[in-house]
């Protein structure tokens, strides 16, 4: 049974955990390339660490591990 | 939608990272809602999570957005003693929960707290705790949801009734659709929301301040004061920290009455940890809860530290105000407001839609909680217990379903009353004492003296929770003189500010609890003890929990957990 999500589900809490996660590194590192390589950096204050790329890297490589090691595999279901 | 003077704008890709939230949220609530058909599924998870998950939702159902901003807020306006309300005002009493009182919450099979008190003390506790619980909750459900909707008036300029609409539509929905089950999957992925919007905030924060040490020394320089970084040290006497409290007020009001009051009795959390689907997952669950509430400081107290000691040309940077005073004047910016000014400080777009997530996803978890745990007991301890109580069980699934809703609608026209309290956490406090602290002497003599009677268990609650509302009254009340002099007397010295008086009131609303319980306990006829077993200690075998090894023992992480307390304060002594 995948953890948490009750009998007769497929998907895990962590997986959610991991799919979340990485569509937000998705979203957040090519953003902060572009903001860091393109000359585009907000007007925030110690933006010269830029911080959307590698917290972005943070959250994709997170997710990314989350999301395989949780992802559903056939059998999962009903198998309580 | 948009009104006034806002502090920013959300740009597309902060709009991408929100929707993404809500649509996750949603998903969750239709994918689980399959299996919630029966009573046991809907309102208890199926009593099947494990420690971790039960744990994590646990800690991220009491992570609201109060308990963002507001201490956040208190940090600022206190200084580190606001962390109080996270370490001895939360870690003992987890453990306690955990360790002690767990067994019998679980062995007992009861669905809730009131569900408790009827086992042990019959239906009259059991009445009082479940009404008192269902008004506080929706209070409760009504504060989360103007806080929230003040952030996003100040911090996006979106209107309230919008903001508390569309955030409590979401809640009801998924809580409608899955029960517990849903709330505790997006409570888990709320509190990794919470951590990725927000430690970024800490992070770039002391990197500016240029380390800790630093930032002491800043904080001292802006408030002429070494008062506002020390834990323990300014609580020999009231006068001699920012608060108004001394060691007293802490150890006693809010680290064994409130605190043990709210984290042991307060259906909210319990229910969680009652989704366990073991005794060992049961009592490990508040144990790895209180590891991660230690951690809960970094994110909410630091930012409110950073903020204090932010400089320019040698004076403060920041000049924060009470709520009452920053109403209608957008040049100040209240205590509260705290969080997003820091947000806003160091994230950029992006960065800035993670935190504005972690802040909403804080609100949907306090609300979901409140909402979930007030469905849980107006149909079991209300509905089931005095209008229908012989319906089939499909009848009170679509009963929790129902109230879940109106709960909701309760709570949204409690969010409108609440707009004219001055201060929210005082309001909060207020409501705490009036119920928890008194609750907590029925439990915790339930559980541990076996000579407590029906009588003594209902006639102690209502005493206790009477003189709470009537100190509550005497203090509130009256000329400012009048009030000035109640509170001392309350909080037994003139120098006591509002702060003490919360804890104060706890305290003796507890000990009234408590005396009358004994009291009448010792001159009515105790229940035989056959009657008491699973319900009491000394009455009950407890059932072996399963650990085989050290470090599947619930105890030995207490202990670890424990010393990483011990240490903690000693380092911020």
């Amino acid at each position: 049974m995948a953890e948490g999500t009750g009998k007769g589900e497929s998907l895990s809490i962590w997986f959610f955990v991991g799919i979340m996660t990485l569509a937000y590194g998705v979203v957040l590192l090519p953003y902060g390339a572009y903001e860091w390589f393109g000359g585009h950096e907000a007007d925030t204050v110690l933006n010269n660490l830029h911080p959307t790329f590698w917290w972005g890297l943070l959250m994709f490589l997170f997710g990314l591990v989350y999301t395989l090691k949780y992802r559903p595999r056939s059998g999962d279901k009903n198998k309580a | 939608m948009f009104t006034g003077t806002q502090l920013t704008h959300l740009s597309p890709v902060d709009l991408i990272i929100l929707l993404l939230y809500f649509g996750m949220v949603l998903f969750i609530g239709f994918y689980v809602k399959g299996s919630t058909n029966t009573s046991e599924q809907f309102f208890l998870a199926g009593r099947e999570m494990t420690a971790w998950i039960a744990g994590l939702s646990f800690v991220s159902a009491n992570l609201g957005s109060l308990e963002l901003m507001g201490w956040a807020g208190s940090a600022y306006q206190y200084g580190i003693l606001a962390t109080h309300w996270y370490w001895i005002g939360a870690i003992p009493a987890m453990l306690f929960l955990g360790i002690v009182m767990m067994p019998f919450y679980y062995i007992s099979k009861t669905h809730s707290v009131p569900g408790y008190l009827q086992l042990r003390f019959g239906e009259g506790a059991r009445g009082l705790a479940a009404i008192s619980f269902a008004f506080m909750t929706i209070l409760m459900s009504g504060v989360n949801m103007y806080a929230m909707a003040v952030v996003m008036q100040t911090v996006l300029g979106w209107n309230m009734t919008v903001s508390i609409w569309v955030g409590a539509a979401t809640v009801a929905l998924y809580v409608m659709l899955g029960g517990l089950r849903s709330a505790i999957i997006n409570e888990v992925l709320q509190f990794v929301l919470i951590w990725a919007g927000a430690a970024l905030i800490p992070i770039l924060g002391l990197t500016e301040a240029g380390g800790w040490t630093q930032l002491k020394a800043n904080i001292a320089i802006n408030m002429q004061t070494n008062q506002y970084t020390h834990l323990w040290s300014t609580l020999g006497h009231f006068k001699d920290n920012p608060m108004g409290i001394n060691w007293v007020g802490i150890v006693f009001g809010l680290g064994a009455i409130i605190s043990f009051g709210y984290w042991t009795t307060d259906f909210l959390v319990v229910q969680r940890v009652l989704s366990a689907h073991n005794l060992r997952a049961a009592k490990m669950a508040p144990v790895i809860g209180a590891a991660f509430k230690m951690a809960v400081p970094l994110i909410v107290i630091v930012p409110g530290l950073i903020c204090l000691g932010l400089m320019q040309n040698g004076h403060p940077l920041f000049h924060l105000v009470p709520a009452d005073v920053a109403k209608g004047n957008p040049a100040l910016h209240s205590y509260d407001q705290v969080l997003p000014l820091m947000l806003i400080r160091y994230c950029g777009p992006g960065l800035l839609g993670l935190g504005i997530t972690a802040l909403v996803a804080g609100f949907m978890s306090g609300m979901a909680g409140n909402v979930s745990a007030f469905s849980t007991v107006w149909t079991y301890d209300i509905y089931g217990a005095y209008m229908n109580k012989k319906a089939s069980d499909q009848h009170y699934v679509w009963m929790g379903r129902a109230s879940t809703i109106v709960g909701m609608l309760v709570s949204i026209a409690t969010a409108y009353l609440v707009m004219n309290a001055a201060s929210i956490m005082d309001y909060v406090q207020a409501l705490f004492s009036f119920f928890i602290a008194p609750l907590f002497g029925t439990v915790i003599l339930g559980m541990l003296w076996k000579r407590a009677t029906n009588w003594g268990g209902f006639l102690g609650l209502l005493a206790g929770t009477a003189s709470s509302i009537g100190m509550f009254i005497y203090t509130s009340t009256g000329s400012a003189e009048h009030k000035a002099a109640a509170l001392a007397r309350i909080a037994l010295s003139p120098d006591a500010q509002p702060m003490a008086e919360n804890m104060f009131r706890a305290l003796w609303s507890w000990l009234i609890c408590v005396g009358v319980t004994v009291i009448v306990s010792l001159v009515t006829r105790p229940r035989p003890e056959s009657e008491l077993n699973g319900l009491v200690y000394g009455a009950t075998v407890i059932p072996h929990d399963g650990a085989t090894t050290l470090f599947q023992k619930p105890i030995f992480w207490a202990a670890v957990v424990s010393v990483v307390f011990v240490i903690l304060q000693i380092i911020f002594w």
